[in-house]
């Protein structure tokens, strides 16, 4: 065995030593909480090499200094433009995504997912200057044109931080729609764009709806929520520059979740593209609608998967946009792209493969898992961060080359679980390169929409994705139950139904199984750090037990039996009538619900399709009783 | 000949009266004389108008057929559930001032309206507890519903849903109608039930009833609320007393005394009342036979109606020691049944149940309406 499989062989030994001690309490205490508390037993990634994990990444005003934020060491760099060295670090909250720069230059803001906090820090001596709190999950965030407010977007709590930097304080957030990730400032500093990583939650066999949530700096409120249909993912926004009716590039990804997967092997089933939002300029929101138009990205017989990071050239000849899991930065001309948009001005251009070609000039590899970019303030160079092999591709922009890769230091060993993320991230295993696992599980999660997986019937047997997060010890998987292991999951099954090609090699599955097992759990918003329930919540808690909800969910195991029942959820659309018993930690953040994503909210399960009293015999409750349910289990 | 002369007096007095219309508006209580009305013929979706709420220089209004935007004097949108509206018949209106968001109370749940965009939060797909909403209201980061079946609170930060009936609050009755949001308290106007407060730090309800426990009878005039049918409920920030519109009076409380009033014996048009609004030293009441208005520091009381013969205004002052003047003006509310009410600056926004009403304030003359008394009871 080699070194770098060594943590995961420690891994297991202690992960099941863990377990049992955790469930042997729990059944000795009497404790159902106890036995319910996710096993902190992640030591493979806790024995991990200390990858780097370069996730975004932004220039000071004044070009000299590139700040890199480090996801997986909870870090900021500074690197010197010029001479293209790391030159300074800055130790941050966990799971850092984010850093916006004062328009002063002077200070820097990094968000830190996991510690629902904001690191303010000095940029020049690189000291953390104070702490903020934020909502749950900051990820994007920017200033104000004053530097007076940030605007922080919540992933979790689908909502806007807007935090008084004078005072420290929050003043104010904003609702946000689903999963808001990505945040820019406007040139004019009117407004502010947040980009929503999950679609609208709506009904299971319509294509999805994304939104843009659109903030009037002034009114500090949100202006207009700009809905882009059929499309998912929403993520980096770039503002075309210096031109009054000016024009945003948001990337996206558009599936035919309706349509069979077995459509796949014919291609043109997950494409790759951005949004085109055009602004009235002037004009009140929200009686004025912007104009929306969809462009792919891809080829008639090559596609771009994971578009992420987007950024015009200052004089706006270019944009750039990274495709995370095809490796590739498309650059894009805009005068063509302009152009072509005219040209087309009456076409629906949103499932056109042959769009691209008009106006991307060029398609330059990148390192792994590409993300953020960004251009130097003097136009000459682009940046892009690599996040699964941390380095910066730097891209001559005049020469539209790559013109050097700069390492940005981190463990040189390759871990098996290394090899496994890079693995998910890479869609080269899928026909034509149309997905990796990645596309569909957003932030090792889900993409918050029902899938055709099942069978090659349309319209049947529709499933909604489920969460990798956490999922090491809930075998079986898949809504029929029919993998017994990741190994079934990942493996053949995954080749032949999903990717439609030879797939992963046996070593490639063994690291790959091993990173999807390493996925953990995010801390538990809803859960007091001391454990203690809310009175509601404690309520719940009897709800829970009283209802014997744990014969199917027993704490032990992640409140899955792992097993297959019948809850009366099957429609005539369904081929089973039984189902996999979804696990249920952190399920307040599984929406939609049951298997085919029916119950858009956790009280749609009992109120509209539990009418037979097969999810529990639920239809003698109150709705205090169920609101307090509701409670307990987002506790878990 | 004396006939002759008490007419032509009377004749005198009325025009110069007429005249002084403006010139009394200033003064309080203010008299509005210039009124507009949106009704079915010109433009709303509906003359049965059931809440208004003033936002800025925009106004939201209720019907039985929708939600009413009106800016700058004209109306801008009416929204539909085709538009995404819970239902067509809207109820109650808030505005999230901090934040800039609409909740909308309806007959099929809560709606928030957002950068243009409706979300709606029902009884089956949220914790709301009846979708039967008469009122909403927004403290902070809670937004709290009066539903025919308690009182709903949602926590915007956490999405926690918490229900308060007569299982957990002392309330006779679930049937809420009204929901007053003051500076540590909310106050709530329960048909049945009385008036309860919610004392926001501590988290404890107190009830506010009717003493006598008699249905019609006042038996004790100022010891408590007047009837337990409260229809809504208002905070003055000025008085930081409470307002609480009945079917049989209106009643207030400063925090020692009550101030109960009757059509009877006092210028409020009738027991009847749908809602109250208060703030500075009135306080307005909308009941059935019109639109009153009382300046509890001068004592003195407005009430406008449409004289249903003319279509003019009628204007009714009633003064200390009841003295009661008759002023009539070329415009008038849209009906005599009001509903709710709202203040826009120093206009007022009037729901009735044959249109919406604005009555614009005129600021350039001032004279004391009761020192032109008519007659006296």
């Amino acid at each position: 065995m080699s070194a770098a499989r060594m943590p995961q062989r420690i891994r297991s030994g202690w992960s099941r030593l863990a377990l049992s001690i955790t469930g042997v309490l729990a059944v000795a205490l009497g404790s159902p909480w106890l036995a319910a508390a996710p096993p902190q037993t992640r030591t493979a990634r806790n024995l991990e090499p200390s990858y780097l994990t370069p996730v975004e990444l932004k220039f000071s005003p004044d070009g000299a200094r590139l700040y890199v934020v480090c996801e997986g060491s909870d870090a900021l760099l500074a690197v010197d433009a010029r001479a293209r060295r790391v030159i300074g670090r800055v130790r941050v909250g966990h799971k850092p995504r984010d850093v916006a720069v004062s328009p002063d230059g002077k200070t820097l803001y990094v968000s830190n997912e996991w510690s629902d906090t904001v690191s303010e820090i000095d940029a020049a001596s690189l000291k953390i200057r104070r702490t903020l709190q934020t909502g749950w999950g900051p990820i994007g965030l920017t200033t104000d044109r004053t530097g007076a407010i940030l605007y922080v977007a919540n992933s979790i709590g689908d909502d806007v931080s807007l935090i008084d930097l004078r005072r420290g304080v929050e003043i104010k957030r904003l609702a946000a729609w689903r999963s808001p990730h990505y945040v820019a400032l406007s040139r004019d500093a009117r407004r502010v764009y947040v980009s929503n990583l999950l679609p609208h939650l709506g009904p299971y066999d319509q294509p999805p709806v994304s939104e843009l949530t659109v903030i009037d700096t002034a009114k500090q409120a949100v202006a207009a929520r700009v809905l882009i249909p059929g499309v998912i993912e929403l993520r980096h926004i770039a503002e075309a520059p210096g031109k009054p009716a000016s024009y945003l590039l948001v990337p996206f990804l558009r599936p035919k979740n309706l349509n069979p997967l077995i459509q796949v092997a014919q291609g043109w089933f997950l494409t790759h593209g951005m949004a085109v939002v055009r602004l009235p300029a002037g004009a009140a929101f929200p009686e004025t609608h912007p104009q929306v138009t969809q462009v792919l990205l891809d080829d008639l017989d090559s596609y771009y998967a994971g578009p992420n990071g987007a950024v015009f050239t200052p004089d706006g000849r270019y944009a750039f946009v990274t495709s995370s899991e095809a490796n590739v930065v498309s650059v894009i001309d805009t005068t063509r792209l302009e152009r072509f948009l005219r040209r087309k001005k009456d076409a629906d251009l949103s499932n056109r493969l042959d769009s691209a070609a008009e106006f991307v000039v060029r398609r330059l590899r990148t390192g792994l898992n590409p993300a953020a970019v960004a251009v130097s303030p003097d136009g000459q160079s682009a940046f892009i961060a690599n996040r699964l092999d941390d380095t910066l591709t730097v891209v001559n922009v005049r020469r539209l080359e790559v013109q050097s890769v700069l390492r940005l230091g981190g463990p040189k060993e390759i871990s098996a679980l290394r090899r496994g993320e890079q693995l998910f991230h890479d869609a080269h295993f899928c026909f034509q390169g149309q997905f990796a696992c990645g596309t569909c599980h957003p932030d090792d999660h889900l993409d918050g929409v029902a899938w055709n997986l099942e069978t090659p019937q349309l319209g049947r047997d529709r499933v909604a994705n489920r969460t990798l997060r956490g999922i090491a010890e809930t075998a079986p998987y898949k809504w029929n139950g029919h993998n017994p292991d990741i190994e079934t999951q990942c493996g053949p099954r995954t080749a032949k139904f999903l990717f439609h090609s030879e797939g992963f090699d046996a070593g490639q599955l063994k690291d790959l199984v091993a990173f999807v097992k390493s996925i953990p759990l995010p801390p538990n918003r809803h859960l007091a750090a001391d454990g203690q329930l809310t009175p509601a919540q404690e309520r719940g808690k009897a709800v829970f037990f009283r209802k014997k909800c744990e014969t199917c969910h027993p704490p032990a195991t992640h409140y899955t039996a792992k097993y297959g029942t019948d809850v009366g959820s099957a429609t005539k659309f369904d081929t089973a009538g039984l189902f996999d018993i979804p696990q249920l930690d952190r399920v307040y953040q599984t929406a939609p619900y049951l298997h085919n994503g029916e119950a858009l909210t956790l009280e749609e399960i009992w109120t509209l399709y539990n009418l037979e009293d097969k999810h529990g015999v639920t239809s003698d409750m109150t709705k205090e009783q169920l609101n307090d349910l509701i409670e307990y289990l987002k506790t878990l | 000949m004396e006939g002759n002369k008490r007419r032509s007096f009377r004749v005198l007095v009325a025009a110069w009266l007429l005249v002084c219309v403006p010139a009394l508006a200033a003064q309080h209580p203010h008299l509005y004389t210039k009124w507009e009305n949106y009704t079915r013929a010109n433009g709303m979706p509906d003359d049965k108008v059931l809440c208004v709420t003033v936002d800025g220089q925009r106004v939201w209004a209720g019907t039985e057929s929708g939600l009413v935007l009106i800016a700058e004097g004209k109306i801008q949108r009416v929204f539909t559930p085709q538009d995404g509206l819970a239902h067509r018949v809207v109820t109650g209106v808030a505005v999230d001032r901090r934040t800039g968001d609409v909740w909308i109370a309806t007959f099929g749940g809560l709606s928030r309206y957002s950068g243009g965009v409706f979300q709606n939060f029902t009884n089956m797909t949220s914790g709301l507890v009846n979708d039967i909403v008469y009122a909403v209201a927004v403290q902070n980061e809670y937004v709290w519903a009066a539903t025919t079946a308690g009182i709903s609170r949602l926590n915007t930060r956490t999405g926690e849903w918490s229900i308060f009936s007569d299982r957990n609050a002392p309330m006779h009755e679930p049937w809420s109608y009204g929901i007053a949001v003051a500076e540590k308290k909310i106050y709530f106007a329960v048909w049945g039930g009385g008036v309860l407060e919610y004392d926001i730090a501590g988290g404890y309800w107190k009830p506010y009833t009717d003493p006598d426990e008699e249905m019609e009878i006042v038996l004790f005039r100022n010891q408590g609320l007047i009837h337990v049918i409260v229809s809504s409920v208002a905070f003055n920030p000025d008085t930081k007393m409470f307002w609480a519109s009945t079917y049989f009076g209106l009643s207030g409380y400063d925090g020692r005394n009550w101030h109960n009033y009757l059509s009877t014996d006092s210028g409020l048009a009738s027991d009847f009342i749908n809602a109250t609004q208060s703030r500075g030293d009135e306080v307005w009441a909308c009941t059935d036979k019109g639109l009153s208005v009382l300046n509890y520091k001068t004592n003195a009381w407005v009430t406008y109606r449409p004289d249903a013969g003319t279509g003019r205004g009628e204007i009714i002052i009633t003064g200390p020691g009841n003295k009661v003047s008759r002023l009539d003006s070329p415009d008038s509310l849209a009906h005599n049944y009001i509903v709710n009410m709202d203040f826009q600056g120093e206009d007022i926004w009037v729901a009735t149940a044959k249109g919406l009403s604005h009555g614009t304030y005129e600021t350039h003359k001032e004279r004391k309406p009761h020192e032109h008394t008519e007659n006296s009871r």
